[in-house]
């Protein structure tokens, strides 16, 4: 199943040789363990940098957006194997 | 310029390797990215639902295993191969990834030239020395991009001492393939290749040559010269040469081109519909919204236009266009909407159905349209002015003409330029 969402979220990050690592997110009242960051990537809003992290747990891939201007963040993508 | 070495970098399946590093659950798996994407929607795959009219922009490995090619329709990707899973593409992420790679590569040598989205020639003359300090610069810029990209985009790396003869090499051996062409192996590497290996010789050149009785390189090279540039103008000459290996054409890099600015010569946008439509008003609606892209990017730009072409391609794949020229330059929507509408009402008569539309201003120079004396356009050119002040800002999605509310022109993952970076 694949899903373009725009649910915001709560994330619980690291911070690690200047790069933020997403731990663990709140959705819908359920905590998800990130296990791994896949990718990375950055995006233009106009003038705004916009940051997209493609990460997974052992079931599903999800797709956060970070706006660094008011540190919201957002579940934008789902994909759940099978 | 004589003995330089040359590398040609080609990314391995690019958008679909990137969406196999971002997501692990596509790794493994026939994926066919697919040429336009639609945030705004739910979408749940399956193969009685795939995308509406569109292509695959690149295939998986995997899926090109199983058949699958690019540009191959979605509905004859899915028949050919049921598993395929379709996956939207995505163009920010795939464009931001090219940015880190262009720059990977400018981290070893200066002159870098993109070619197209997924693939650049690199000058390493001075940096290498040799074929052998090639070598060792792409076995480190291999390495860079698993630490800097992800371990599952590679790439296929051509060395050659030319750029023609480095793409030749890169694209023998795919994928993460490695192929060195020395100076004195270049006949025996190229008699091993076909004809349509060649960048530059398509389908329709090759059946040219194949008429002229030429069917291999060998037969390319001992071809009479003259009987060539007869057949084929200066192009034959370019193809007796490139059957030799030798291609005159050099890199330059960003810094030179930076120090010889170019006006460009048109500024268009051409968009396939949702569906082959009969109804003025849909053709009307997205004409609109692509006038106003393009008129937006010539005011960025800081350009005008005394010229407008309108094009339409009909649902047989039969197209028509027309140009006409104004006296005084433009970078306005609605005088280019206008100018194209009245093109196209001239060219169809809505009882065929259309399948694309496109418009393209040219004549283009650096500069701003006359000031009007009449105030209802000085209202308007003040108004567009704020617009652009916010689209600047926020970005392209913070207006739209109330006519065009519904029309969406979805960015597109295909062709040499992301549509976001236009």
């Amino acid at each position: 199943m694949h899903e373009f969402l725009h649910d915001p979220i709560d994330v619980l990050v690291a911070f690690r040789d200047n790069r933020v690592l997403p731990r663990r997110m709140r959705w819908n009242t359920r905590d998800y363990e990130i296990e791994r960051v896949n990718l990375v990537h950055s995006a233009r809003e106009g003038q705004k940098r916009i940051f997209y992290f493609s990460v997974s747990d052992h079931t599903n891939f999800f797709k956060l957006k970070l706006d660094p201007e008011n540190l919201e963040w957002h579940l934008v993508e789902l994909y759940t194997d099978g | 310029m004589a003995n330089r070495i040359y590398l040609h970098i080609d990314m391995n399946s690019y958008f679909a390797s990137v969406e196999q590093q971002a997501n692990p659950f596509l790794r493994g798996k026939p994926i066919g990215i697919t040429g336009k994407r639609d945030d705004n929607e739910t979408h749940r795959w399956s193969p009685h639902n795939p995308i509406p009219r569109s292509v695959i922009a690149t295939a998986s490995r995997e899926a090109k295993k199983l058949g699958v090619k690019t540009a191959m329709s979605t509905w004859e990707a899915k028949r050919i191969c049921p598993s395929l899973i379709l996956y939207p593409g995505d163009p920010e992420k795939y464009s931001d990834i090219m940015h880190r790679f262009n720059a990977i590569y400018r981290g070893f040598t200066h002159r870098v030239e993109p070619f197209s989205v997924d693939e650049s020639f690199l000058d390493v003359t001075e940096t290498a020395q040799d074929y052998l300090g090639a070598a060792c610069i792409a076995l480190a810029i291999r390495e860079c991009l698993r630490d800097q990209c992800g371990e599952r985009i590679t790439a296929s790396i051509g060395i050659a001492g030319s750029k023609v003869m480095a793409k030749l090499a890169g694209e023998s051996v795919k994928p993460n393939g490695l192929t060195i062409v020395l100076p004195d192996e270049t006949l025996p590497f190229i008699d091993t290749r076909d004809l349509q290996d060649l960048c530059g010789i398509g389908p329709r050149i090759e059946r040219r040559l194949h008429v002229l009785g030429i069917t291999n390189f060998a037969q390319l090279r001992t071809f009479p010269r003259a009987k060539l540039e007869e057949a084929f103008g200066r192009y034959g000459l370019w193809l007796r040469e490139a059957a030799f290996g030798r291609d005159s054409s050099t890199i330059i890099s960003s810094i030179e081109k930076s120090m010889t600015p170019t006006t460009p010569k048109s500024v268009g946008h051409s968009y396939t519909l949702p569906r082959d439509t009969d109804d003025p008003r849909e053709v009307k609606r997205y004409l609109l919204c692509l006038c106003d892209k393009v008129a937006w990017r010539l005011r960025r730009d800081g350009l005008i236009a005394r010229r407008v072409s309108a094009f339409v391609r009909f649902a047989d794949f039969s197209g028509a266009g027309q140009q006409r020229a104004f006296r005084e330059g433009t970078s306005d929507g609605m005088t280019l909407f206008k100018n194209a509408w009245s093109i196209i009402r001239n060219l169809a008569d809505f009882t065929d159905p259309i399948r694309l539309v496109g418009i393209s201003a040219a004549d283009l120079q650096y500069g701003r349209p006359n000031p009007s004396l009449f105030l209802k356009e000085q209202k308007l050119t003040r108004l567009t002015h704020a617009l652009d002040h916010l689209q600047t800002r926020y970005g392209s999605q913070v207006w739209s003409r109330a006519a065009a509310l519904h029309t969406i022109i979805k960015p597109r993952s295909s062709g040499f330029h992301f549509d976001h970076e236009l």
